[in-house]
C-alpha cells in the first residue's frame, strides 16, 4: 500500500511540476472558449451578403417602400432599378449588382405570381442561406403592400402581427431552465470527453515510456505490476482532477470578486448575472459532485484500458494508434450518442445510454443538469454509478492481466486477441 | 549457509521451456557465476529469483524460507542487462524514489545515496537528468541504485557491458567490497573472462537446464585433458616417449599430452635423461572459454521453438 502510495505520488508531482501542466490549465478554458465563440464569430462574419437589383414589371412596388426595408438590414440591399437600361442582365455585375429579380407583370398583390418561385438571376453560386435576408425583405415588402391595399390600420396591423410564444415550465422545480441545462449539459459532456481522451492517452504514453526505456523491470523487481499500474492511473487522475478543481475554484472567484466588486457595470457585472442564472437555475453541488465522480470513475474505466495497450505496444506511435483505435472510438461514440440525450433527456436512448458503462460518464453528465431527481431518478443515478464502478474494476482487472505480460514482452506487436489470450491466462 | 536455494524450477511460455527443471544452492558471500549462451533461460530465472514471473513449478528458499516477492524485495537488488531509469527524472530524486520503493525510509535512502555519490564521485550529478549522462555514467548509477538499499543478494546481469576499463575497475572493486563485507553476489553473463577473474562457483545452464554446477577451479580440472606446456633450450628432432604424445610445437615450446598412468615427472625425466636444459613446465588448464564452448558446441546458437503438446 505504501509502494502504491509512492507511485501515485510521483505520478502526480512529476506532472503537475511540468510547465506544459501549468500552462495547458490555463489555456484550455481559453482555447474552449475559442472555439465556442470563435467558431460562431467566422460564421457571422463569413455569411455572404447580397446586393440584389430588382426589376418590377407589375409596378407594385416604389422607391420609398425599399428605402425602408433597407435600412433594417444594411448588409444586404435589393434595389429597384428601371427594366429598360439596355443588356442589364450581361452588365449588372460591373454595375455592382450580385444578381437580379424581376416581378413579373402579371404580379397580383393578392396572390403573388403565378409560378410559385421567383428567380434570382446570378453569374456565380451562392449558399442557399444566401437568398434568405432578400427573400424576406421582398416579403416585407409585399406585406405591406398587401396591409395597403387592405387599408388596415396599424393598430388592426398590430392585433394580426402579435403571437403565442411558449416557455417550458417544470412545476417541480421552478428555477429549472432548459437553455442553461443544455449549455451546461454540453459543456460537462464534452469536458469529459476532452479529459479521458486526453488523459487516457498520457497514461497510455506513460506506461510505453516505462517500458521502453526498461525501468518497469527495475520497478517490478520491487513491486507488483499491478501496483505500477495502479499507482500511475491514480496519479494521472488526480493530475486531471486537480485541473478541474482549479478550474472550478477560478469561476467562484471570478464570480466573487465580480459580486463584491459591485455593479461596476459593462462586462463584469454581466458575467456575474449569467453566473448567477447558473447557480439558481441547475442544483449545482450535484452537478460537481457527480462530475467528479464521473470523471474518476469514468477515468478509471478507460485509463486502465489504455494502459493494457501501453504496455503492450513498443517504440512505434503507429501501433499505439491502431491498438488503441477501439477504445477510442467508444468515446467517440459516447459523445455521439450526448447530442440526442441532450436534446431529449428522457428518451430510452438517453436512459440507457448514461447506465451503460462505457458511454455513461458522458451521457449522464449531459443529462443531470436538466435535474435529478426530476429528469434523472435517482435509481438510474445509483444504477449508472454502480454498474460504472463494477465496469471499472473489470477493465482494471483486464488490463492488469494484459499488463503484467505485456510489460516485459518485448518485439512484435501483439493482435487484440492475444492479449485477451494473456488476459485469461492462469 | 545457503543464502539461496533453488529446487526443481521449472517456467514454460508458450513456445519454449525456458527453464526446465533446474536447482542449485548459492553460498552467501560468494560470487557466483550463472553463464550460459544467448536464450539459454538465464534471464528466465533470474525473473523468477527477482519475483518478477512467478515459477510453474519447484521452490526458491531465501535465507532457507520460502521466497516471497513482496517483503522480500528488500534483500535483492537486481539490475537488468537492458538498463533503465526515467530519462526525464532528476538524479537525486529517482534514486532516492526507487530506494524508497524498495523500502527504505526517506531519511535512510538520503544518507544512503549522499555515501555512494560521495564515494563514486557522482555529487555533481544531483539534479542532472538521465538524459543527460553518458552511457557509461548511466552505468554507474544504475549499479548504485542497484546496491544502494544494501540487499543481501545482488543480481548482476551484464554489469560490465558498455564500461571503460578504469569504470569497469571501479564497479569490481564495489563488488570485491560488497562480497567481502557478505553480501552474495549473482553474475548473469557470457563473457567468460570476467567470470574466470572474478567468481568463486559457476553454473552453466543451456537450452533450460543446468549442464554444469561448481567451483571455478574444480571445472577445469574436472575438463583438463592433461596438457603442459614446456619450453625448452632446444628441441631435440626425435621425441618418442611412451608417456605422452606431442600435440603442438612452436619454435622453443612444446605441448604435449600425458598420457594415462603416467606424471609430469616422467615427461621432465625423458628432457633430463636427453641433458636438454628445460626453462618452464606449466600445467594448461582449459579456459572457462574452452569449456562453455564445448559443452554448447553443437547445439543450435538461438534456441528453437519446441511445441508444448506434452
Amino acid at each position: 500500500m505504501n509502494k502504491i502510495l509512492l507511485i501515485i505520488q510521483r505520478e502526480f508531482l512529476t506532472r503537475v511540476r511540468k510547465r506544459t501542466f501549468i500552462i495547458g490549465t490555463i489555456l484550455f478554458p481559453l482555447l474552449y472558449l475559442g472555439l465556442i465563440f470563435g467558431t460562431g464569430y467566422i460564421a457571422d462574419k463569413t455569411r455572404e451578403n447580397l446586393n440584389i437589383a430588382v426589376i418590377d414589371k407589375s409596378g407594385l412596388f416604389n422607391d420609398e417602400l425599399f428605402r425602408s426595408v433597407n435600412a433594417g438590414d444594411t448588409l444586404n440591399k435589393i434595389k429597384l432599378v428601371s427594366d429598360n437600361i439596355k443588356g442589364f442582365n450581361e452588365s449588372f455585375d460591373s454595375m455592382g449588382y450580385d444578381g437580379y429579380v424581376i416581378i413579373p407583370q402579371n404580379f397580383n398583390w393578392q396572390t403573388g405570381a403565378d409560378s410559385n418561385k421567383i428567380l434570382v438571376n446570378t453569374k456565380k453560386s451562392f449558399g442557399n442561406g444566401a437568398i434568405d435576408p432578400i427573400e424576406k425583405k421582398l416579403n416585407l415588402l409585399w406585406t405591406k403592400i398587401k396591409h395597403d391595399s387592405l387599408g388596415l390600420t396599424s393598430q388592426k396591423d398590430a392585433i394580426l402581427n402579435s403571437s403565442i410564444s411558449l416557455k417550458l415550465n417544470n412545476e417541480k422545480n421552478k428555477n429549472a431552465d432548459a437553455g442553461i441545462a443544455t449549455v451546461i449539459g454540453y459543456v460537462s459532456g464534452f469536458l469529459m470527453y476532452f479529459i479521458l481522451l486526453l488523459y487516457g492517452s498520457q497514461v497510455m504514453m506513460g506506461v510505453t515510456e516505462e517500458k521502453t526505456s526498461r525501468i518497469a523491470e527495475v520497478v517490478v523487481s520491487s513491486v507488483k505490476p499491478f501496483q505500477l499500474m495502479i499507482g500511475k492511473i491514480i496519479g494521472i487522475g488526480m493530475v486531471a482532477l486537480t485541473q478541474f478543481l482549479i478550474w472550478i475554484a477560478c469561476i467562484f472567484i471570478i464570480y466573487n470578486v465580480g459580486k463584491s466588486s459591485g455593479n461596476m457595470g459593462g462586462g463584469a457585472s454581466g458575467m456575474v448575472g449569467q453566473i448567477q442564472n447558473v447557480f439558481t437555475s441547475v442544483n449545482l453541488p450535484i452537478v460537481v459532485g457527480c462530475f467528479i465522480f464521473y470523471l474518476l470513475a469514468g477515468f478509471f474505466f478507460y485509463s486502465s484500458l489504455y494502459a493494457a495497450i501501453g504496455s503492450a505496444i513498443n517504440e512505434d506511435m503507429r501501433e499505439a494508434q491502431s491498438l488503441s483505435f477501439p477504445i477510442t472510438m467508444l468515446i467517440i461514440f459516447s459523445i455521439a450518442l450526448m447530442t440526442p440525450a441532450i436534446a431529449n433527456p428522457s428518451s430510452p436512448v438517453a436512459v440507457w445510454a448514461s447506465i451503460i458503462p462505457f458511454s455513461s460518464p458522458i451521457v449522464m453528465m449531459a443529462r443531470i443538469p436538466f435535474g435529478v431527481p426530476n429528469t434523472v431518478p435517482w435509481w438510474q443515478l445509483g444504477l449508472s454509478m454502480a454498474l460504472l464502478i463494477a465496469g471499472f474494476m473489470f477493465t482494471t482487472w483486464f488490463a492488469a492481466r494484459i499488463y503484467r505480460t505485456g510489460i516485459l514482452m518485448y518485439g512484435k506487436k501483439p493482435s487484440w486477441k492475444e492479449m485477451i489470450k494473456w488476459a485469461f491466462r492462469k | 549457509m545457503n543464502i539461496l536455494e533453488i529446487q526443481n524450477l521449472k517456467k514454460y511460455f508458450a513456445t519454449q521451456k525456458a527453464v526446465d527443471d533446474i536447482s542449485m544452492n548459492i553460498e552467501q558471500g560468494s560470487i557466483f557465476g550463472l553463464l550460459g549462451p544467448n536464450g539459454a533461460g538465464k534471464t528466465t530465472l533470474i525473473r523468477m529469483i527477482t519475483g518478477i514471473f512467478y515459477p510453474d513449478s519447484g521452490n526458491i528458499l531465501l535465507k532457507g524460507k520460502k521466497f516471497e516477492p513482496e517483503s522480500d524485495a528488500k534483500y535483492i537488488g537486481y539490475m537488468p542487462e537492458e538498463r533503465g531509469l526515467y530519462k526525464k527524472m532528476k538524479i537525486g530524486e529517482q534514486a532516492l524514489y526507487l530506494a524508497r520503493l524498495k523500502g527504505l525510509s526517506k531519511n535512510d535512502a538520503m544518507v544512503k545515496i549522499k555515501d555512494w555519490f560521495k564515494r563514486l564521485e557522482m555529487e555533481s550529478w544531483w539534479n542532472k537528468k538521465v538524459e543527460d549522462l553518458s552511457k557509461g555514467m548511466g552505468q554507474k548509477l544504475q549499479f548504485v541504485i542497484t546496491v544502494l538499499h544494501e540487499p543481501d543478494l545482488i543480481i548482476l546481469d551484464e554489469p560490465f557491458s558498455g564500461l571503460d576499463p578504469v569504470n569497469a575497475n571501479l564497479i569490481k572493486d564495489e563488488i570485491y567490497r560488497l562480497a567481502q563485507n557478505g553480501t552474495t553476489i549473482i553474475f548473469s553473463t557470457h563473457r567468460m573472462e570476467q567470470v574466470e577473474e572474478i567468481c568463486d562457483k559457476i553454473v552453466l545452464v543451456n537450452k533450460g537446464k543446468k549442464i554444469l554446477d561448481g567451483t571455478v577451479d574444480n571445472i577445469k580440472q574436472d575438463f583438463k585433458e592433461n596438457l603442459f606446456s614446456i619450453q625448452l633450450e632446444r628441441i631435440p628432432e626425435n621425441i618418442s616417449s611412451s608417456a605422452f604424445e606431442i600435440i603442438n610445437v612452436k619454435k622453443v615450446e612444446l605441448i604435449v599430452k600425458i598420457h594415462d598412468g603416467f606424471k609430469p615427472n616422467d615427461v621432465l625425466g625423458y628432457f633430463m635423461n636427453q641433458g636438454i636444459g628445460i626453462v618452464s613446465f606449466k600445467e594448461m588448464l582449459p579456459s572457462l572459454n574452452d569449456i562453455f564452448i564445448k559443452l554448447v558446441e553443437g547445439t543450435p546458437t538461438a534456441r528453437q521453438f519446441q511445441s508444448m503438446d506434452n
